[in-house]
């Protein structure tokens, strides 16, 4: 099912979101990022072109979150009723990696409530990227899905707006109709990954010069946009009796990641760590859930310090 | 929908000191577990531990805590009527119905005793199902020997062997001195129709999984406990995770051949 938005009306229909409940979208300052727009002027700030520097999973996992609220040494819980939140110009790879959280916060045996709230209050509102980004995306070879509620095409003066569930339709009901249905094509990357099984690369030495170059500084964990650990802690006032019960991201590059009571550490060296992470996003999910975690998106490569490339490693030293 | 991260308010029975840093609960709670699952103790202000069963009784629930940590402190310093926060029981526990008409053999090193305890307790509640049981248990030295007051039911019951690494402390048992591992090398442990329950520090479990292969037992007649530190236990925190497999949700019982070969 498709709609149809003029060019010149993408502000109205974004101005209809903002009168529903709080807008967020990417905004070109110093870099791309997500940002709350507030008023209908900051409207015009939207950026259409650009790739966030941080992914807009931070809607449904902040960086920190307060869990219960800790009084007098007993937990109280907190309110967890949200307004409706909008995100909108997010590209296929961070929707999809929504869809990779929500099979992990989501799963029916145990859920998790707040991320639920959040996931619930929260629509996103794709935007299709009609070239690659620059030369680090490669989610051509990552097998992205249509995931999501809407997502915008540009067809020249239009945007061709492609609905995925009732809850995108209720949001363009208004809009016309377009005379008929076509698909936006899914973003072509030059950079590929080729698909391989790493569980026979496990114990290869080509990790080790990706290694040598990584000092752990959990970038690439920040940026990515389906990392999704987090941490557990207990931060209490002086009086040592009222706090708060915080869940915080974490990271598995970070040295104490596995340290267990009596400071026995599972994953001591940086190479097991950095393994790791590449090891669950390209080949542990997939054996579970049979796709990989990996969007393609690009950012751990486009922002690593040290360069670190590793679809050229998987691709070249990986046979 | 349930928040997995609410806690019971149990009641505290009774608390033991098993040796100068460990502890055992006993607590007021009824839930429906097996053994060899774990809960999460919680201590508001402080934080959360992960904690097995070292009990299967139907009218009450242990828990033995070795004090190694803020949160292990803050839990050792509770006292019988206080109230201790529970989530649980997570994790696949031994699947106690496959191992019927089985001997058992139970090797377990320092707090690795106290999960294996729970299944001992389950034995002793269903006995007919199960043959012979061996327990080979080592500790540092004779203070740490948990559980004291339980050795002399087990000698009566059981095969118990006990070892202590070094010959210290006032607790008079008579027992060999040196590893657990020599004590299984010695044995004359014949592999039929029997399973092995294994479960202490890495350490120990890597140096009596060759003896035991050598002993002519299968992988899949042996079953061991990884141990991690779990922040949420459903799956999601990532801290438990090894080569794919979460100890919390896939395990924290496996069988052998599902983990052999697993690295860092």
């Amino acid at each position: 099912m498709g709609k149809l938005l003029k060019k010149s009306a993408a502000n109205d229909f974004f101005r209809s979101l903002q009168k529903k409940g709080s807008l967020y979208a990417p905004v070109s300052t110093d870099m791309v990022r997500f940002q709350h727009i507030k008023t209908p002027e900051a409207l015009r700030s939207i950026d259409f072109d650009g790739h966030a520097f941080f992914p807009p999973k931070k809607y449904l996992l902040p960086n920190e979150e307060e869990l219960f609220t800790i009084k007098q040494g007993k937990l109280q819980d907190t309110n967890q009723s949200l307004p409706p939140q909008f995100v909108v110009n997010v590209r296929l790879c961070d929707l999809n990696a929504i869809a990779i959280l929500d099979k992990l916060y989501l799963d029916p045996d145990y859920p998790d409530p707040y991320y639920k709230a959040k996931r619930d209050a929260t629509t996103f509102i794709g935007i299709n990227c009609k070239r690659e980004i620059d030369e680090y995306c490669f989610c051509g070879s990552m097998d992205l899905q249509r995931a999501y509620d809407l997502l915008l095409d540009d067809r020249g003066e239009h945007y061709y707006i492609d609905v995925r569930s009732d809850k995108g339709m209720a949001l363009v009901k208004e809009l016309p109709d377009a005379p008929e249905q076509q698909d936006p094509t899914l973003p072509k990357t030059s950079k590929v990954l080729d698909q391989k099984d790493l569980h026979q690369f496990f114990a290869d030495k080509w990790w080790e010069g990706d290694n040598e170059l990584c000092v752990s500084c959990q970038r690439c964990t920040a940026l990515c946009p389906t990392c999704f650990c987090f941490d557990v802690k207990d931060d209490m006032d002086l009086n040592l009796q009222d706090g708060k019960r915080l869940r915080t991201i974490d990271s598995c590059h970070s040295a104490d990641f596995t340290t267990v009571a009596g400071d026995h550490t599972f994953r001591s060296s940086r190479l097991q760590r950095y393994r790791h992470r590449v090891m669950h996003k390209l080949q542990y999910y997939k054996d579970t859930f049979e796709r990989s975690m990996c969007t393609g998106c690009g950012r751990c490569i486009r922002y690593c310090h040290s360069k670190i490339d590793f679809v050229k490693t998987i691709n070249e030293d990986f046979k | 929908m349930s928040n997995y991260f609410e806690h019971t308010p149990v009641e505290i029975l009774a608390k033991t000191w098993e040796s100068p840093d460990t502890v055992t609960f006993r607590v007021n709670w009824q839930p429906k577990h097996d053994p060899g699952q774990f809960i999460e103790i919680s201590i508001p202000g402080v934080g959360e531990s992960p904690i097995s069963f070292c009990s299967w009784n139907p009218t009450y629930c242990e828990f033995n805590v070795r004090v190694v940590g803020n949160v292990t402190k803050a839990i050792s310093k509770l006292e019988p009527g206080d109230t201790m926060h529970v989530r649980g029981p997570y994790g696949k526990g031994y699947p106690m119905d496959y191992f019927k008409n089985n001997h058992l053999l139970f090797i377990g090193g320092g707090c690795g005793v106290a999960p294996l305890k729970g299944i001992i307790e389950y034995v002793q509640h269903h006995r007919k199902h199960f043959k012979d049981v061996d327990l080979y248990f080592g500790y540092r030295s004779r203070d740490d020997i948990l559980f004291k007051h339980l050795l002399e039911h087990w000698e009566k019951e059981f095969f118990l062997h006990v070892t202590i690494d070094k010959d210290a402390g006032d607790f008079h048992y008579s027992c060999p001195v040196g590893f657990v591992t020599q004590a299984v090398q010695e044995a004359d442990i014949p592999p039929d129709n029997k399973i092995v329950f294994l479960c202490g520090p890495p350490v120990m479990m890597e140096k009596t999984m060759p003896l035991l292969l050598d002993k002519g037992f299968h992988e899949d007649q042996i079953w061991v406990s990884a141990e991690r530190h779990m922040k949420c236990c459903t799956g999601k925190c990532g801290h438990c995770m090894i080569n794919g497999k979460y100890v919390c949700k896939d395990g924290p019982v496996f069988r052998y051949d599902e983990i052999k070969g697993v690295t860092e």
